[in-house]
């Protein structure tokens, strides 16, 4: 089946698991996904050093600013001559950094330096410039990050490859009987259970999306055993255990019940009990209160988006449009439920330039809308703001975001004023 | 180093400058790039995005297309993307990759121009400057591209050049008796009233965006042009007062504190284009180091809270958020610049 030129499509006609065509690309003004620098961030005291254009680092710098993080970040602004001569890339780069570091109040013991695509078409010599860095500031910790876009679209994208390289630099020493959760933007909730069903049984979980200090960040890697949650942080987690010798389980939140009782079996934790009860008890509520109405998710809210989908589907939901733009291979059965169960569920682009002209149902609908770009694409202020399954996992996951669910449908969000802020858990000071 | 910024955030860059400048006037404006410009533009640099339609659009270019020129796609992109938005034309804008693979964009429009049937017109910009060259190049280009000229004059008809949000978020521009706008460059204004501009008498330049158009202006279509409040003919002198940020509208504001209070400012220009808009006593200054060492021996000093970051703590530091230097943050203490009294009172 041929990818589609069109902006939507039924699931039952889609390509999996690339449903739509490349074309020119629109950005809708929903910006509560993480970028390079909300991540960079996670490795306290940290400091972030990109080497790019004007209009490039215009992007990171006030991604910084707007988190408060000014004094950890900082640039060195690249110019036509550093592009045009010869060797002149390597010796910006070196210096700039070498420039700011010097005048920073004290040495970062972490510097994540960021060239960018100019770099690699360049055929500029990284290696080259992290050794020369790393012999003039042999304390520093250097962390190869990189800006390069141009790449992402066929390879691994620049956040799966920065998270790869946090995690490079978190040793791997005795190992302690702790599991490490790393990997996910978001810190894990109160309502997930694999930190739940771990700390009732004693183990000692750390979370590298909760670390306050290096040394925390550091001690992620004494764990016995690692958690990736994220798809995203697949690469890098899978890069550490191999490094480390860790075993690694892959959990993102799923909402097939036998995958949760399977995933927290291989972490040795006896299933919840009355989980499933549960569940379908919250889902029997809202589904009384939403009734017919129709509902909107998108590809941001939670790393297994179809898996969503067909929990909906199957519990009765009026799901009516998924916004996405690709799928996770990693998916292909509940693509195929879908097709077979829910054929007329639309897969809606979100990059398409019709995207700027959204459809949206006429009257006084009420739709509800799980994650931001839903939110946006359907106009409607009854949306769950989250992203990243926002730190949910298991039973309690599912229970916990059916009550968000809930409450969203109840009381309307202001979604002019939410979601074009970015980074949704950092701290942003407009 | 020029180039290092320890602290202090660039300044909106070119790519966003074009989109700025362009932004309402119903075309469709595309930027050759991977990723990334798109979402900068409309975070950080565009008040508009979320309310009011436009079709700006990203490339998408990917590396194999950028390496080996498959200008190909990107034509077929942006002709099946017409078909579909039906623009009133095209722009397109550059990034570091194609620049530095030297792509035809003059070639790329004239073979859009053909397939569409819609002007379509190349801005020269390349990601490396700030956003006064490329709203600039933007608003000349559409200039040369667009505008024809008019049978007859508008009687006390002006031209308002360089009005952006990145510049003049909040100002309310005020108009001399017996004086009409003909058209706005380009901010709350609209394609028809732009096209109308050759009509006007006079041409005022309120920011140097709109500089070279107000230059092209005069010369094919003999339309005068002055600078905003002619600050230029009032005398300063030297001082260890400063304004910094983009030298017309600092320029405006010292000439007004002389006229008010008496009082010399100098400015320091922190933007690219000052070619003919600087005073004896101002000065250019590019990069961080470069404007910490301007501001080092200041008494008073008016500019965008960033400043603050590198200013000596010893001088007096009077806020005046510029959304091209610190986009959201400030947004709402921006003031409406013809109003001096709500953001300066002599020390």
């Amino acid at each position: 089946m041929p990818t589609s030129s069109e902006d939507r499509i039924r699931i039952a006609d889609a390509e999996f698991p690339k449903p739509f065509n490349n074309g020119l690309e629109f950005n809708a003004p929903a910006h509560g996904t993480w970028n390079i620098v909300h991540i960079g961030f996670k490795i306290p005291r940290a400091h972030q050093i990109y080497i790019c254009a004007d209009n490039c680092m215009r992007g990171v710098v006030m991604t910084a600013a707007e988190m408060g993080e000014l004094s950890r970040f900082s640039s060195v602004v690249l110019e036509e001559d550093d592009m045009v001569f010869a060797g002149r890339l390597e010796e910006s780069t070196i210096e700039g950094v070498t420039d700011v570091l010097n005048s920073l109040p004290e040495v970062p013991p972490v510097v994540i330096v960021f060239p960018v695509c100019a770099h690699k078409f360049m055929g500029c010599d990284i290696n080259f410039i992290y050794s020369k860095l790393s012999e003039r500031f042999p304390d520093v910790k250097f962390v190869r990050g990189f800006m390069d876009p141009v790449m992402q679209k066929r390879g691994t994208t620049p956040d799966q490859r920065l998270r790869k390289a946090m995690f490079d630099i978190i040793p791997g020493g005795d190992k302690d009987g702790s599991v490490s959760v790393i990997g996910c933007d978001m810190p894990l909730s109160k309502d997930n259970d694999i930190r739940k069903l771990l700390e009732a049984q004693g183990v000692t979980v750390r979370d590298e999306a909760a670390c306050k200090t290096l040394e925390e960040y550091y001690d992620l890697g004494k764990c016995s055993s690692v958690i990736c949650s994220y798809p995203a942080g697949l690469l890098g987690t899978t890069a550490f255990c191999s490094r480390t010798g860790r075993p690694m389980v892959y959990m993102p939140f799923t909402f097939d019940y036998d995958a949760i009782d399977e995933a927290l079996s291989q972490i040795g934790v006896v299933p919840v009990f009355n989980g499933r009860v549960s569940c379908e008890r919250r889902a029997a509520g809202l589904k009384t209160l939403l009734g017919d109405s129709e509902i909107a998710i998108d590809y941001t809210a939670v790393p297994r988006p179809l898996s969503f989908a067909r929990f909906l589907i199957s519990h009765g939901f009026n799901l009516k449009r998924i916004y996405l733009d690709a799928m996770d291979p990693d998916e292909i059965t509940d693509f195929e439920w879908l097709v077979s169960n829910a054929p007329d569920v639309m897969l809606c682009a979100t990059m398409h330039v019709r995207g700027r002209r959204p459809v949206r149902p006429e009257g006084d609908q009420k739709i509800l809308a799980v994650g931001q770009k839903a939110a946006w694409f359907e106009g409607t202020g009854y949306f769950v703001n989250i992203i990243e399954g926002g730190g949910l996992y298991g039973y309690a996951g599912i229970k916990a975001l059916l009550g968000l669910m809930e409450d969203a449908f109840i009381v309307p969000k202001d979604t002019r004023d939410l979601i074009p802020r970015k980074g949704l858990g950092c701290c942003c000071v407009i | 180093m020029k180039k290092a910024y320890k602290i202090l955030p660039v300044y909106t860059g070119d790519v966003s400058g074009f989109a700025s400048a362009l932004y309402e006037l119903g075309g469709m404006l595309v930027i050759h790039d991977p990723s990334g410009c798109n979402s900068t533009y409309n975070t950080h640099d565009e008040v508009r995005w979320y309310d009011q339609e436009a079709l700006i659009y990203i490339s998408g270019l990917n590396d194999i297309d950028a390496i080996t020129g498959n200008d190909g796609k990107f034509i077929n992109d942006i002709v099946r993307a017409a078909e579909d938005m039906k623009p009133e034309f095209i722009a397109l804008a550059n990034s570091p990759l194609p620049y530095l693979n030297g792509t035809d964009f003059k070639g790329i429009s004239k073979i859009v121009e053909d397939r569409t049937g819609l002007p379509c017109f190349y801005v020269k910009t390349n990601a490396m400057h700030d956003y006064t060259v490329g709203a600039s190049e933007a608003f000349l280009a559409f200039a040369k591209k667009m505008l024809e000229p008019a049978d007859e004059k508008i009687k006390g008809g002006i031209n308002i050049l360089g009005n952006t949000p990145l510049d003049h978020t909040n100002t309310g521009f005020v108009i001399p008796e017996g004086k009409t706008i003909v058209s706005d460059w380009a901010y709350k204004t609209s394609l028809e009233e732009v096209l109308k501009a050759p009509s006007a008498e006079h041409d005022l330049v309120v920011s140097s965006t709109g500089l070279a158009a107000a230059k092209y202006m005069k010369e094919a279509f003999g339309i005068p042009y002055e600078l905003m409040g002619n600050y230029l003919d009032v005398k300063r002198e030297k001082s260890r007062n400063y304004i910094v940020g983009e030298p017309v509208i600092s320029g405006f504001i010292a000439a007004r504190i002389k006229e008010r209070y008496g009082t010399d400012f100098n400015v320091i220009a922190a933007t690219e284009i000052t070619d003919g808009l600087l005073s004896d006593c101002d000065r250019k200054c590019h990069g961080e180091d470069e404007i910490r060492e301007a501001l080092s021996d200041a008494e008073v000093i008016i500019g965008d809270p960033m400043f603050e970051l590198i200013s000596p703590k010893s001088a007096k530091f009077i806020r005046l958020p510029h959304f091209a230097m610190s986009g959201r943050l400030f947004r709402k203490e921006i003031p409406d610049l013809m109003r001096l009294e709500d953001y300066y009172h002599e020390p």
